[in-house]
């Protein structure tokens, strides 16, 4: 039976048939060292071998990408546009205003007072048995005086307003401005100074030096941190005066924006819109030329981010399992090979530590690293240490079983009564016979890891903003809308997911095949 | 006696080796199982010893602590005039070459990701014992010598049936140039055609290069095949010990007639005379008293179960313990002193 098999073999390949026949010693010997072995029946599992296939190219594309991609994980992108904001509001001053002079009691019931004889055309009126002397000084200009001349206070509805940001002005400078402006005087002179006064109402000195502007109309800016310089207010004016319902300034920076001018009837104001640049951040924007994923909620490149965070994802998951590795060979290690009080100790550490609940543990950990603010990057590498932590018991128990088996076994006597050294019998005979079940539960164990660091980072736990991972990458998918109409955003991620875990199991069961020298194939 | 040769390679006097049973809350020692309780033979130079018995009693620890791979509870192992347990550890590690041991079970004997030739070669090459240049050649020769071929070498333990993994066993045994070697059931777990090859190997080998065996079997015919003296162990002790020819020609104690008497006999008419032992083997945590064997044995007598015999020279060169072949007068010596025993028991009982 098994002969015929034999020949339909050689039958069907005859090249080899010849050869076959040959089974002499130099054919016979064909070293292969037992790395090349292990490698040779890797590579004739052609799942595993997919499965490292995907991981070089998640490698590739974590590590390697995210070189090449111009982007950088935290890059933001915004496209500009033109908006209309509101800017400033004007209006036009049909109150009598006030001022009253230094030193003097102008308060409103004489203010009420001169009112009324401004609007009944009074020249004087008494009050409380004082009377005051009402004079009109100019064009809807009025002062108020006493008996003896003396100017209390003065009624006005230009507005005098200074030039320099937030300075006021004082009463005689305001007096003598409004008189000469309300009689057309285009100059007047203060306190041996001479001043101009311009047609559009701009109060020079005779040095040239702007001082103050005077106006009908009132105009302020929305947001209150924003001085309206006097050229704008100029400008606005003009356009006021006339009517106008768009103007463009360019302002001391040269930067010139359109204003755009609304009136509003029922209040009696001009609502002046400026049209400025504005940055909208790129969110949820679909795959285009120069996002092939799109961008997510941020305007943050999704293939970018996909990158670093293969990165991040790989790193941690390399890390953690290389904690593990280290602390779990060395305990289990300890507790195989000396057994007794030692192996009773440290496996007993082992059962407290496969009593703490992990997922709590790491919860609560994430809290506190949230109320104490922890700076992200430093917060990946606790993470790395809690996962690393809570991950070696399985190891250091895998080890000492492996290590407990292999103690009991006839080749270790022999190699003792051989008179072979202490050190050689630890590290010929007994680590080559375990590396084997660790490459393998390594390998797993990365995939898992990747997993639970995926989970944390989902609930915010785990790798955070701005750095990106798999896991804190789908967070951004908390509500339905997004699911459904963003695939962009999670679909990549969680196939990067997927993949990775898949092939590193992949990858893990071919190495366990191929590691196992039993298998004959 | 330190330095001159003697005749025998080994001496063993009264080996004891006693394994604890721990138990209780604090795993003190609440018993002990003797698993050696007093055993002493000696192996002249170039011969083969056969040491028989049944399952569990002791023969492989016996072995074992020769070798101190076990450490000994009592009494002492002269390996060619020095005292195994009296070597410190460098010395021991010196003596290691000389003593060699092949496993039953050839399968957990080799480690299996080391290739053939680093299993057979890596002690050579631990203690220096050829010059590196030579080391290919040597360890080539000694495959040849136990029947493996040169391309043998770079294979691994897995790609190799059980006889062939006996041999690589016997290779590594060998390649130490060792005078002595314990051969623990080396063929117990191979089919009876490799079996004989294995055998013969080993009795080539024994001529070619003067070894010294003891050999540990519950194959007697095998025993008999390559066994120059024999000795037949029961719970622990030896009961009996002789040349090969004697022992299985006229054996002494009821023990080693019983067992002698399940040896297959390839004559049809030959009608067998089996002795079928009642019983169990005791458990060496609790042996009886007296003689260990009473329990079981046709001939028991009163005094077999209190007082245990004496090893005596029965024969010239055949040792037995039994009070079987007790004189007259040391039996009625026993039986007194056995009575007066009793006497005192009970006196201080009351």
């Amino acid at each position: 039976m098994s002969d015929k098999m034999e020949e339909k073999k050689l039958n069907e390949n005859p090249a080899s048939k010849a050869e076959s026949y040959a089974l002499d010693d130099e054919r016979r010997v064909k070293v292969l060292s037992p790395g090349t072995m292990v490698a040779k029946r890797f590579f004739r599992n052609r799942i595993a071998v997919v499965g490292l296939a995907i991981l070089a190219f998640m490698f590739l594309f974590s590590f390697l990408g995210g070189v090449l991609n111009p982007y950088k994980q935290d890059q933001l992108f915004y496209t500009t546009t033109y908006q209309k904001k509101d800017f400033a509001g004007a209006v036009k001053n049909e109150e009598t205003r006030f001022m009253g002079a230094e030193g003097q009691k102008f308060d409103s019931i004489i203010q009420a007072q001169a009112v009324l004889g401004i609007t009944t055309h009074k020249d004087v009126v008494t009050y409380k048995e004082v009377n005051y002397h009402i004079t009109q000084e100019g064009e809807e200009f009025w002062s108020v005086s006493l008996d003896d001349g003396t100017i209390i206070g003065i009624a006005y509805k230009d507005v005098v307003s200074s030039s320099v940001a937030g300075a006021s002005l004082d009463f005689p400078f305001v007096y003598e401005v409004l008189k000469a402006y309300c009689n057309d005087r285009p100059s007047f002179s203060l306190d041996g100074r001479e001043y101009t006064i311009s047609e559009g109402g701009l109060v020079e000195t005779d040095g040239g030096e702007e001082v103050a502007f005077i106006s009908r109309y009132i105009i302020s800016a929305i947001m209150p941190d924003i001085f309206l310089s006097r050229e704008l207010q100029e400008e606005l004016a003009v356009a006021l005066e006339n009517g106008d319902e768009e103007f463009a300034f360019t302002d001391e920076d040269g930067v010139t924006s359109e204003y755009y001018i609304s009136y509003k009837p029922d209040i009696k104001n001009w609502v002046i819109l400026q049209e400025t640049p504005t940055r909208t951040y790129d969110q949820y924007s679909y795959p285009n030329k120069t996002h092939p994923l799109g961008t997510d909620v941020n305007g943050m490149d999704m293939l970018a981010r996909l990158m670093y965070g293969g990165r991040v994802s790989l790193v941690i998951g390399f890390i953690v399992e290389f904690i593990s590795l280290v602390i779990g060979v060395i305990l289990g290690g300890l507790a195989g090979y000396f057994g007794k009080w030692v192996d009773q100790l440290i496996m007993r550490v082992v059962d407290v530590f496969y009593c703490i609940p992990s997922t709590p543990i790491i919860i609560i950990l994430g809290a506190a690293m949230d109320a104490m603010a922890v700076d992200p990057r430093i917060r990946m590498l606790y993470l790395m240490l809690i996962l690393g932590f809570l991950g070696w018991p399985g190891m250091a128990r895998l080890v000492r079983g492996q290590i407990l088996s292999l103690r009991e076994q006839e080749f270790m006597v022999a190699a003792e009564a051989s008179g072979i050294r202490v050190s050689r019998r630890i590290f010929r005979h007994l680590v080559p016979n375990v590396i084997p079940q660790l490459i393998v539960s390594c390998t797993m164990g990365i995939g898992s890891t990747i997993l639970t660091e995926a989970t944390l980072s989902f609930l915010g736990l785990g790798v955070k903003f701005p750095f990106a991972s798999w896991g804190n990458i789908i967070t951004d998918v908390n509500n339905t809308f997004v699911l459904t109409n963003y695939w962009f955003i999670w679909i990549p991620a969680g196939f990067c997911i997927l993949l990775t875990v898949l092939a590193f199991n992949l990858v893990g069961d071919g190495l366990r095949d191929a590691f196992d020298p039993k298998m004959k194939r | 006696m330190a330095n001159e040769k003697s005749e025998y390679l080994l001496e063993v006097k009264n080996l004891k080796k006693y394994f604890p049973i721990k138990g209780g809350l604090l795993s003190h020692t609440v018993g002990q199982v003797k698993a050696v309780d007093g055993v002493s033979f000696r192996i002249k130079r170039g011969t083969t010893m056969g040491l028989v018995g049944e399952s569990g009693c002791g023969k492989s620890t016996v072995g074992r602590t020769i070798l101190r791979l076990l450490e000994k509870t009592d009494g002492e192992v002269i390996f060619d005039g020095e005292d195994v347990f009296s070597l410190t550890r460098q010395e021991l590690r010196k003596m290691r070459t000389r003593m060699q041991i092949i496993f039953q079970d050839p399968y957990s004997s080799l480690s299996p990701r080391l290739p053939i030739s680093e299993i057979i070669g890596e002690a050579v090459r631990e203690h220096n014992l050829v010059p590196a240049n030579e080391f290919d050649d040597y360890i080539t020769k000694i495959m040849k010598e136990c029947g493996l071929q040169e391309y043998h070498k770079d294979r691994y333990p897995h790609e190799f049936s059980g006889g062939q993994r006996q041999r690589i066993c016997i290779a590594r045994a060998l390649a130490l140039n060792p005078e002595f070697i314990l051969c623990d059931e080396p063929v117990s777990a191979l089919d009876v055609s490799i079996q004989a090859q294995i055998i013969n190997l080993l009795r080539d080998l024994q001529k070619q290069f003067g070894l010294t065996y003891l050999f540990i079997s519950h194959d007697l015919s095998v025993v008999e095949h390559i066994s120059d003296t024999v000795g037949v162990m029961y719970l622990g002790s030896m009961v009996e010990f002789s040349e090969t020819e004697k022992i299985f020609d006229h054996p002494l104690h009821p023990y080693t007639v019983a067992l002698f008497s399940a040896i297959p006999i390839p004559d049809p008419n030959y009608k067998m005379k089996r002795i079928v032992l009642q019983g169990s083997i005791p458990s060496p945590a609790n042996p009886p008293s007296g003689c260990k064997f009473h329990t079981r044995c046709e001939k028991c007598m009163e005094l077999c179960k209190h007082v245990s015999p004496d090893w005596a020279e029965v024969e010239p060169g055949h040792f037995c313990a039994c009070h079987l072949y007790n004189s007259a007068e040391r039996n009625a010596q026993l039986e007194a002193e056995m009575k007066q025993n009793a006497a005192a028991q009970v006196k201080q009982a009351g």
